[in-house]
């Protein structure tokens, strides 16, 4: 989760780093938090938190509950919560987000969709009925 | 009954001090047992199968890695591993280099196996397999022109460095953490440029034009290979300063 007051920074606990000599090829997918300082052409899921470094460079669409863009993105991106997009970001795609904050500098080259209210509401929803289940 | 089995390079000289220094100490515990020389011996696995039929509780590796994994390749996927997995233990009583499996285990010397044996403290952990070959700690190769097949996707490096597929760690510095309960090994890869990429996989295929896969420092093996994993696959005695949960 990503604190508002340091919007775009790296997060300490990643279960997944990708450092800045990878390039990863294919479908990318996590369950934990995933940080990318490298390149990534495919597709990139995680159902927990996505970081994006300055030096990284994604050709994928994104999937992620709260994410921060810092490096180049070139496909859509969707997150369920929040979208951090830094100064140094450069997006070329869709973007829809449930919350989104974007830094002074940063370039968005598409279209920005708000999930609706509804749309957030369901997912929190099945996120408390999961919990529901797990703890019966 | 005991079990301890001396790996060959014992016979040298230099090793008797530390030999002597284990056998008086395992005496003044109580935990003396039967002694098999690897030296004199051709059919390894065979000597090693029958201790456990004939009811081994503990088969020590007196030695090194590769004295350990000369132990569990006579034993995993063999008609003995049943009885081995239900009554038998591994032990460690490292004599000289190339121990990083016992340091994993937190094992520093012989004195100290000893007592460790003594306490008997029990885990089970995961093996990791490539092609044939188990290894405990980890495998390695050289990082350029090294790519990593893992699920739907790839890895390449772009830079020169070092791949290591860790099943246990054996670095107390390495500031990762790594489970050898949990069925799944860390890819760590560290490059010149000191930037770090760090995922879990349960299985990896390794690819290399140039470099060899490096297994537990002790057996190099061509590309391509498959890393897996197999979940709390053999027993083995720990000390409390061991590397992991």
């Amino acid at each position: 989760m990503f604190s508002k007051d340091i919007k775009v920074e790296r997060f300490k606990d990643a279960e997944t780093i990708i450092g800045a000599s990878i390039k990863v090829k294919g479908n990318f997918q996590g369950q934990g938090n995933i940080i990318i300082e490298g390149a990534l052409e495919g597709s990139l899921k995680t159902e927990a938190n996505l970081f994006i470094g300055d030096q990284a460079r994604v050709v994928a669409n994104i999937e992620a509950k709260d994410a921060a863009v810092n490096g180049e993105v070139r496909g859509n991106i969707k997150t369920k919560g929040y979208l951090a997009v830094g100064a140094s970001a450069k997006i070329f795609g869709d973007v829809q987000y449930g919350e989104i904050s974007i830094e002074k500098g940063a370039t968005v080259n598409g279209q920005l969709l708000t999930l609706g209210e509804d749309h957030r509401r369901g997912e929190k929803n099945k996120v408390e009925e999961k919990e529901t289940e797990t703890s019966k | 009954m005991h079990v301890y089995i001396y790996d060959e390079y014992l016979n040298k000289a230099k090793y008797n001090k530390a030999i002597n220094r284990m056998e008086i100490r395992l005496t003044d515990l109580g935990l003396n047992g039967k002694i098999i020389r690897l030296g004199g011996i051709k059919n390894i696995k065979g000597t090693i199968q029958n201790e456990i039929r004939l009811g081994a509780k503990t088969i020590i590796a007196v030695g090194n890695n590769q004295t350990v994994n000369k132990i569990i390749g006579s034993i995993i996927d063999t008609e003995i591993y049943g009885d081995f997995q239900k009554k038998t233990l591994l032990g460690i009583v490292p004599i000289g280099d190339d121990n990083s499996i016992a340091t994993s285990f937190g094992i520093k010397n012989e004195e100290e196996a000893c007592n460790i044996l003594l306490a008997r403290r029990v885990e089970k952990i995961d093996l990791g397999l490539v092609g044939r070959h188990y290894f405990l700690n980890q495998a390695t190769i050289e990082g350029l022109g090294t790519t990593l097949e893992i699920d739907d996707f790839s890895l390449e490096l772009m830079e020169r460095g070092e791949v290591k597929i860790i099943n246990l760690l054996s670095d107390p510095k390495e500031k990762i953490i790594s489970n050898p309960h949990d069925g799944k090994l860390e890819v760590l890869i560290r490059t010149r440029k000191k930037d770090q990429t760090l995922l879990t996989t349960k299985k990896i295929k390794v690819i290399s034009s140039r470099a060899k896969l490096m297994v537990d420092g002790v057996i190099e093996l061509d590309t391509p290979v498959e890393v897996g994993v197999m979940n709390n696959k053999i027993s083995v005695i720990v000390g409390k300063d061991r590397l992991f949960e």
